[in-house]
């Protein structure tokens, strides 16, 4: 389980920026609004079913509360024998089945019933009389008065009545049928009829009534489609049932009153019973819970929509956000590996100044040290194959060249051999001031009095045919250049010019000062150079600091010290025509406090 | 990003979406085809309507009721039904606190009393309206539903006394013809020999005629003999003023009744005499046509059906019509008003169906249907309702009835002799007639 977890949390860390954002952002989005969403909507459920439950419970009491008044009226109803004592005496007397009542007990009986009849409701189907012993007097529906009825036969309706101390009973509903033939449904109310002198039972009055009064007390109320109304008495039987109503298997178990969920044949159903104290019946109401519910699904489809739109929508903005928040780091990365594969220029555009962008701001810093320091270490590089150089110079000994060259100087003069002798005394002077105590700066007189040395044996060597002018601005003998600038230059303007057998042999050496700089320039009118071989060359002088300086002629060495000492502005520039000779244009800085 | 992009998320969340609203969609069908017809019933019009039906033909008028309202849309129909016993004491206790139904039933006899103080309407105008001819009911009934030449009520039926017999007892004791016809001769010796020779045919617990000791039969036969009689049949004098039927004929008449309870041809004692007859405890029962229905469904009985035999000299049978009336309201709608019209007129007109229970169809032309033609007995006393014997018109009839009926019952428990039981009955009501 651990392991799993801490894979998980490898996988998210693992996981690309943007989609931990997403997953983040639809985690906090759809989490909180579902468990709400379905928070509330169960809530809401059970508050709804709550209330249906009671307000049932209430429309149920209402319904038997109703009942309830009428059943007594019914009850007082069947009171109104004792406020006739003709028909207590009637109820009284000892008779025979059938035999005949006098003109007077026909009066009494009839006044009695109509009496009854009409102050009762028009709901009154029959009243019947029946005395103790014998009397009857019985009116169904559509049928004249019967005397033939007599107590006795386990009727229910006598077994319930009897023994009730006078209270009523009310009798489920039954079949009567008139002498007509025709049947029809009833229910009754039985009282015991007792008498205050004696104490006894006299008989006992039974009203039928038809259950279309109470059906209609009942089919006021409505508990929703799919509902069961119906009343049972205290035995469980079916008294009476709301017309068109669905009818459920019979619920058992149910106390005074009160709602209860029942679960039957896989049907939930809700149940709000009422038990009446007047008549024992119970009232019950039976309504499957999906109806209920069903206004409740309008609800929770309504919030699972607006939920999933909502969802949807901000997923859809998250989605966008994350993108837009990480596309510039992305960008940062992908400029990060062109940076890795050597491309240095390379800039990130900041466009805000959030940590992204000073994270961008900073990149573009990094890349450009880091270009910086490449050349740095480029010039390093060269500085020490100077140095490399120096070393190698130095491990030959400089003396003993000296020496030997003082010796041959001597041998000469000994001999009189003035050129030998002028040669060696210059070359001697072209050594020691190539590879001994050489300094990084020296001025411009030490640089032309090389030239000149190295001329003077180059005149030697050449038999005068080499024409060397000298043209120099007084004022910049104590200018600080670098060593061996000039003679390469010359070498190469006798290489180039004489040696190619073209020209008269000319080199022309003029230093003047031009816009501060000091300009160095070196003539010759040697082959000279095709526009080709000029541009050519004047390519390789540009790319100078890409050559790596591993390679080149004197003229690259030269241009390439240039620039490295004093900057990319100064350096070496060709000017040439073919067969015109070439021109080599030297340019630095000038500084005159190096005189010393 | 692979595979991580934002068409794919779009996508997502397009597809959520829609599924989210084709749940809504598909959850939220109502049918409200049920609560569409039960709403258009509720607006009808709704009629209530009393009646007074305890003979058995209540069933016939129920039905009637339920084909009238599925017929009719917009007219709802509610039938009260109640016990004639009670029935007019109701009407009126409803009439006088303004709490009258829209449609009652009213017997001929009966509509005086309404027709006082305005208490049921004055149908020519609604009945103008709505297109209802007059001159299609039966003339004698139409007239007692006239007064001052305007109609008050709509005649349903007529319904006169006849001779209900049984077949069987009939045969037994010889009296019955080749058509199944009751053989009679003529006179108050005729009948009562007829009677005689049944009571001598049956067992001793048969009753040959049996009429209910108490109660308003011994009246209806009393004044049917009466009016049979050349020159009876008053009631009252010419100007109203004074009841005359304390006379000779009506005597006549009477003592002829008493006769039959005396001699036990009527068994004293008899609560329900359509009981008996029914039972098959009776071999003759002289009563209003409506029992023919009730009896007609009892497969037991075998019996036949004629008008009530002429004992002197012309044909007559106390006869009595079911009119429907508006009882007068405070405030009834034009709209109420034709629809009761309506409701009215229908009945009338659906006679045929009214027949079955007994009664003769108030629209002569009914008579002549193959409907009515087509069931049994009926025809047997359609001719009845041309000798008919009404009531005279008064505001009081009813209660004088009334006081008649007591006398009766005491002639025949004996308390009192047939001279003595018209002489207070006319008493009786010269008395009320000068207050």
């Amino acid at each position: 389980m651990i392991k799993l977890l801490g894979r998980l949390q490898q996988w998210f860390k693992n996981l690309a920026l943007a989609r931990k954002l997403i997953l983040v952002n639809v985690l906090l989005i759809v989490v909180p609004l579902s468990v709400i969403g379905a928070y509330s909507f169960s809530l809401f459920a059970s508050k709804m079913e709550e209330q249906v439950g009671k307000y049932q419970l209430q429309m149920l009491k209402q319904v038997t509360l109703n009942i309830d008044t009428y059943m007594n009226e019914l009850n007082r109803l069947s009171l109104m024998p004792y406020q006739y004592q003709e028909i207590l005496d009637f109820l009284s007397t000892t008779r025979k089945s059938g035999e005949p009542l006098s003109l007077q007990e026909i009066d009494d009986l009839n006044n009695f019933v109509s009496k009854v009849f009409l102050n009762g409701r028009v709901d009154i189907m029959g009243i019947s009389l029946f005395g103790e012993h014998g009397a009857s007097y019985v009116v169904l529906p559509e049928s004249q008065y019967m005397t033939t009825y007599q107590l006795g036969g386990n009727t229910e309706w006598l077994e319930k009545a009897k023994g009730r101390f006078g209270q009523p009973t009310f009798i489920t509903t039954h079949d009567v049928s008139s002498t007509s033939g025709t049947v029809y449904q009833v229910f009754s109310i039985a009282r015991e009829l007792r008498s205050f002198d004696s104490g006894d039972t006299i008989g006992y009055i039974v009203i039928d009534i038809d259950p279309a009064a109470v059906r209609k007390l009942m089919s006021q109320v409505s508990l929703g489609s799919k509902e069961s109304l119906y009343m049972t008495d205290s035995a469980g039987d079916l008294v009476l049932r709301k017309e068109k109503t669905a009818i459920y298997p019979p619920i058992e178990g149910l106390s005074e009153e009160g709602v209860s969920h029942h679960k039957v044949d896989g049907r939930s159903l809700l149940v709000a019973h009422v038990s009446s104290e007047v008549t024992g019946w119970t009232t019950i109401g039976v309504v499957p819970i999906s109806e209920l519910m069903k206004d409740s699904l309008v609800v929770r489809n309504s919030i699972i929509l607006i939920g999933g739109i909502c969802i949807g929508l901000a997923v859809l903005l998250s989605v966008f956000i994350a993108f837009r928040i990480t596309s510039p780091l992305r960008m940062l990365r992908s400029l990060m590996r062109k940076v890795e594969r050597g491309d240095l220029k390379v800039s990130f555009p900041v466009t805000q100044w959030d940590e992204v962008g000073q994270l961008g701001n900073a990149f573009n810093m990094m890349v450009s040290h880091l270009s910086e320091l490449g050349y740095r270490l480029y010039e390093t590089e060269i500085r020490e194959k100077d140095a490399e150089i120096a070393a190698l110079q130095s491990k030959i000994n400089p003396h003993f060249l000296y020496n030997t060259l003082g010796s041959i100087s001597m041998y000469a003069e000994v001999e009189g051999n003035r050129e030998v002798v002028k040669m060696t005394n210059n070359l001697s002077r072209l050594l020691r001031y190539s590879l001994s105590g050489r300094k990084d700066i020296v001025t411009l007189r030490d640089e032309l009095d090389h030239v000149q040395g190295y001329m003077t044996i180059q005149k030697m060597r050449y038999e005068d045919r080499i024409d060397f002018r000298l043209e120099v601005d007084e004022s910049l003998y104590g200018c600080p250049v670098i060593p061996l600038m000039i003679q390469p230059i010359v070498e190469n303007a006798i290489n180039h010019g004489l040696d190619k057998g073209i020209g008269e042999g000319r080199i022309q050496l003029s230093c003047y000062q031009e816009q501060g700089m000091l300009m160095i320039v070196i003539e010759d009118d040697g082959i000279g150079m095709t526009s080709e071989q000029l541009n050519a060359m004047r390519e390789r002088l540009n790319k100078i600091h890409d050559l790596g300086g591993t390679s080149g002629n004197g003229l690259m060495n030269v241009h390439r010290r240039i620039r490295l000492h004093y900057g990319e502005q100064y350096g070496l520039q060709l000017e040439s025509m073919p067969f015109q000779g070439l021109k080599v244009i030297l340019t630095m800085p000038i500084a005159y406090s190096m005189t010393g | 990003m692979k595979g991580l992009s934002y068409r794919s998320f779009i996508k997502v969340g397009f597809t959520l979406g829609i599924a989210a609203s084709l749940i809504l969609t598909g959850c939220s069908h109502n049918n409200n085809n049920e609560a569409a017809s039960a709403e258009r019933k509720a607006s009808a019009i709704q009629l209530n309507y009393w009646t007074p039906f305890s003979g058995g033909d209540n069933l016939f008028m129920t039905e009637m009721v339920d084909e009238f309202n599925q017929e009719h849309e917009d007219i709802q129909v509610v039938q009260m039904n109640s016990r004639l016993d009670d029935y007019y004491s109701r009407l009126r206790t409803a009439i006088l606190s303004g709490n009258a139904p829209d449609v009652a039933i009213i017997h001929a006899s009966s509509l005086p009393q309404f027709v006082q103080n305005g208490y049921i309407e004055d149908l020519s105008r609604p009945a103008q309206e709505i297109g209802l001819d007059w001159n299609v009911y039966n003339k004698a009934i139409m007239k007692a539903a006239l007064f001052q030449d305007k109609p008050y009520a709509v005649p349903l039926d007529t319904h006169v006394l006849v001779m209900y017999y049984n077949k069987t007892f009939l045969e037994q004791a010889g009296v019955l013809d080749a058509a199944g016809k009751p053989v009679i001769s003529k006179g108050e010796a005729g009948f009562t020999k007829f009677l005689q020779t049944i009571k001598q045919a049956v067992p001793s617990d048969v009753a040959p005629l049996a009429q209910p000791s108490t109660r308003i039969d011994s009246v209806w036969l009393w004044w049917s003999l009466y009016n049979q009689i050349q020159g009876g049949g008053q009631f009252y004098n010419q100007k109203g003023s004074q009841a005359v039927f304390n006379n000779p004929a009506a005597l006549k008449a009477l003592r002829y009744v008493d006769g039959l309870y005396k001699s036990k041809l009527i068994p004293p004692n008899i609560p329900d005499a359509f009981k008996l007859f029914n039972e098959g405890k009776a071999a003759v029962l002289i009563t209003g046509v409506w029992a023919t229905g009730a009896l007609e469904k009892n497969d037991q009985l075998n019996f036949g059906v004629v008008p009530l035999p002429t004992i002197y000299d012309k044909p007559a049978a106390w006869a009595d019509s079911h009119t429907l009336a508006i009882p007068t309201q405070h405030e009834m709608s034009a709209e109420k008003r034709e629809a009761a019209m309506v409701f009215m007129k229908w009945l009338a007109e659906h006679g045929a169906k009214w027949a079955e229970a007994g009664h003769v169809p108030s629209e002569s032309a009914i008579l002549d249907t193959e409907a009515f033609k087509a069931l049994n007995y009926r025809s047997d006393y359609a001719a009845a309702a041309n000798a008919v014997a009404l009531w005279p018109k008064n505001t009081k009839q009813h209660s004088f009835i009334e006081d008649i009926i007591k006398q009766f019952e005491r002639m025949n428990y004996g308390q009192e002799s047939p001279e003595q039981a018209l002489q207070k009955a006319q008493n009786q009501i010269n008395l009320e007639l000068s207050k």
